[in-house]
């Protein structure tokens, strides 16, 4: 009976085998004739499980719309969109971008949300030569230095955002101290270098800088309290999600925004966690690339269009991918191979996005103005208030 | 040292409000593992369920103490169905050891979270205070939320009836004898499986009241489950299985350690809880409070 069974075991195995080899060498053959005629696949690598997941839904309905209001089409091919759950974090994202590459065989990479699942993934693009648009995920490594041909983003980089502030903070607390804090983690400690670096540039004085366990902590309460001891004019904070709808929702129960305002990288009052805040989120002061606020006609007519497509402002994260989409219309009319859309992606120009006009830098990064903005009632409703640009480009 | 009594007096009453929350979490934990020596998994997304339905009646703006009763009220209806349902569940599952109870309390726990992120959604939800609540007072200068003030109230009142129900009524003695010797107690002709289901359906009506009580100072959101579940654990373990003064104790500790303990010693704030836990553990590896559990 056990040979028996064992032998027909062998037997299907063989069979499947056979079957597997024989599959792969076909579709391998068509994709390299379909390559020229066929839709273009792009491969939406975002989340939509755990904490990250109202971020992909803002972004996945940020490229839908742009690639809607083309007709499907972006320059002038046929796409068909691949999406992948990313997850929470590499365990979940880097397995669902290689499924991306090698089961369906995507031409182009877009989203990424988490820093680790871009940086886990950037060499896998690279040996297979399918371009990466990073679509959120601010890790300083990313683009600039360590940049790699295969890798651009139109996003940001997290001490980009924060350095942008500091200069302003500095005339702001005229020559008080500032303390700083954020949760231990790589986009916490690189926020908090990029602010203290032109903070301290523009002579301001830092009074202390907290770390706090990252994705565990639930009361802020004993930093706050090192903060109101500290003597400190002002704080900075990068905090996102869950902890950022706590850490403000307590710097006001605890009485420290009426005494220490406080100043943040604008994702701790961006989106669904600003109307979690509620009230306590009012004047707080942040610096961002983005704000539904912003008054210019392209930004007007995006949010109307978005509010009508989605039911709910637009995010940074829906502007994010909806340019993701935009630079892909000006790189895929020069052709739909992977080393094609690089040599396209090089050649992109000014896009006229709805934050503002802005071009990849040399280090396949976006050169773009960020905002202060601040919190304030408009019509029952808290809204992210453009104050005045910080940097311009 | 009235100075630095003067700079911490807030962050140890935080603690004190912290302990509390972590109780009310923690003991229904602790008696389900003691009486029926099932590990409860789901006992954080029962938590969850209770955040849930305090921003389901007191979300958006109708934050009013009535909301806050209503939901308190539903918290016990739905956690004593549920209780009993997983009492029921566990059941044939007595004689199979720890590890088929994990599987299903986290299978349940999993299902329970997904069904609750799919009813509502995965952004952070808070909930305000009721508005007789809403404000601060001022504890030696320094402003302290009232809600969090209430909260030591209403958990101290909590860990109150707890104690009269499990340790002072008949009720409770006869939960006590079965964890001590359930044999013993069915020989006495008591029906022990009775007293299981409702064990368990009264250890979860605490957890989904502890998430009505701590919605407004935690929120509800995906993910927060587990952490419960992991701070509720530690409680448990560290006080003793099945003790209530042990919980209390337990949660009081770990109240001061994530709080005053992280505010004078913040470089290691991410090891100070564990840390505790490993200390008590060599110490007393039955807990500060426990018994030694009978063979068999």
């Amino acid at each position: 009976m056990r040979g028996l069974a064992r032998r027909l075991v062998t037997i299907v195995a063989a069979g499947l085998t056979v079957a597997l080899v024989a599959g792969c060498g076909s579709s391998l053959e068509e994709d390299q004739q379909g390559a020229a005629s066929g839709p273009v696949k792009v491969g939406l690598l975002v989340p939509k499980s755990g904490v990250y997941a109202p971020l992909g839904r803002d972004m996945e309905n940020g490229f839908r719309m742009y690639l809607e209001a083309k007709g499907g089409k972006l320059g002038g091919r046929t796409v068909e969109v691949v999406v992948a759950d990313e997850g929470g974090g590499p365990d979940t994202g880097v397995p669902a971008a290689q499924k991306l590459l090698q089961q369906d065989k995507v031409t182009i990479l877009v989203g990424i949300v988490n820093s680790a699942v871009a940086l886990g993934v950037r060499d896998l693009v690279a040996d297979s030569k399918v371009p990466l648009i990073v679509a959120n995920a601010g890790a300083n490594a990313i683009t600039g230095e360590q940049r790699s041909d295969y890798v651009w983003r139109t996003s940001f980089a997290n001490g980009e955002v924060a350095a942008a502030l500091g200069e302003y903070v500095a005339g702001q607390v005229k020559g008080g101290k500032v303390f700083l804090a954020a949760p231990d983690y790589a986009a916490g400690k690189e926020a908090t270098a990029g602010f203290q670096e032109t903070f301290e540039a523009a002579g301001g004085q830092v009074a202390g800088t907290e770390l706090t366990p990252f994705g565990t902590t639930t009361n802020f309460q004993p930093y706050l309290a090192r903060i109101q001891r500290s003597g400190a004019k002002a704080a900075y904070c990068f905090y996102a999600g869950a902890e950022a709808v706590a850490f403000v929702k307590q710097y006001q129960q605890f009485g420290l925004s009426s005494k220490i305002p406080l100043y943040c990288s604008g994702f701790a009052t961006e989106g669904g966690v600003l109307k979690a805040q509620g009230d306590a989120a009012l004047g707080i002061r942040t610096s961002l690339h983005y704000s539904d606020q912003i008054d210019n006609p392209t930004n007007k007519e995006f949010v109307v269009d978005y509010r009508a497509g989605y039911g709910d402002a637009p995010t940074v994260y829906a502007v994010q991918a909806y340019d993701a989409a935009a630079v892909l219309d000006q790189a895929l009319a020069k052709g739909a191979t992977g080393d094609a859309i690089v040599e396209g992606l090089k050649g992109v120009g000014e896009i006229d996005s709805p934050r503002g006009p802005w071009r990849f830098n040399d280090g396949h990064g976006p050169d773009q103005i960020y905002y202060l903005r601040e919190t304030k009632k408009q019509g029952g409703t808290t809204v992210n208030a453009v104050v005045q640009p910080l940097t311009g480009s | 040292m009235p100075a630095w009594l003067g700079d911490n007096l807030i962050t140890i009453i935080d603690g004190v409000a912290f302990g509390v929350l972590l109780f009310t979490i923690a003991v229904g934990l602790s008696l389900v593992f003691g009486i029926m020596d099932v590990l409860n998994l789901a006992h954080g997304a029962l938590y969850l369920v209770g955040a849930y339905l305090a921003v389901r009646f007191a979300g958006d703006g109708q934050a009013t103490a009535w909301a806050f009763l209503a939901a308190g009220l539903a918290a016990v209806v739905v956690g004593a169905a549920a209780g009993a349902g997983l009492a029921v569940l566990a059941r044939p599952l007595g004689r199979r050891g720890h590890l088929d109870q994990a599987l299903l309390t986290l299978g349940v726990a999993l299902v329970v979270g997904d069904l609750l992120s799919a009813r509502f959604g995965n952004d952070v939800q808070s909930v305000p205070p009721p508005a007789f609540l809403a404000g601060g007072v001022s504890i030696a200068g320094r402003e302290y939320p009232s809600y969090r003030l209430a909260v030591i109230v209403a958990g101290l009142a909590l860990a109150v009836l707890v104690y009269a129900l499990v340790e002072r009524s008949r009720a409770g003695a006869l939960v006590r004898a079965t964890v001590a010797d359930a044999p013993m107690v069915r020989a006495l002709g008591v029906d022990t499986g009775r007293l299981v289901v409702a064990v368990f359906a009264f250890g979860v009506v605490l957890a989904c009241l502890g998430g009505v009580l701590g919605a407004p100072v935690l929120g509800a959101y995906p993910g927060l489950d587990e952490r419960v579940l992991i701070l509720g654990l530690v409680v448990v373990v560290l006080g003793g299985l099945g003790s209530v003064p042990g919980a209390f104790l337990g949660a009081m500790v770990i109240g001061q350690v994530e709080v005053l303990g992280v505010s004078l010693l913040p470089q290691y704030a991410s090891f100070l809880v564990f840390g505790t836990m490993a200390v008590v553990l060599l110490l007393r590896p039955t807990g500060m409070l426990g018994r030694a559990r009978k063979p068999g």
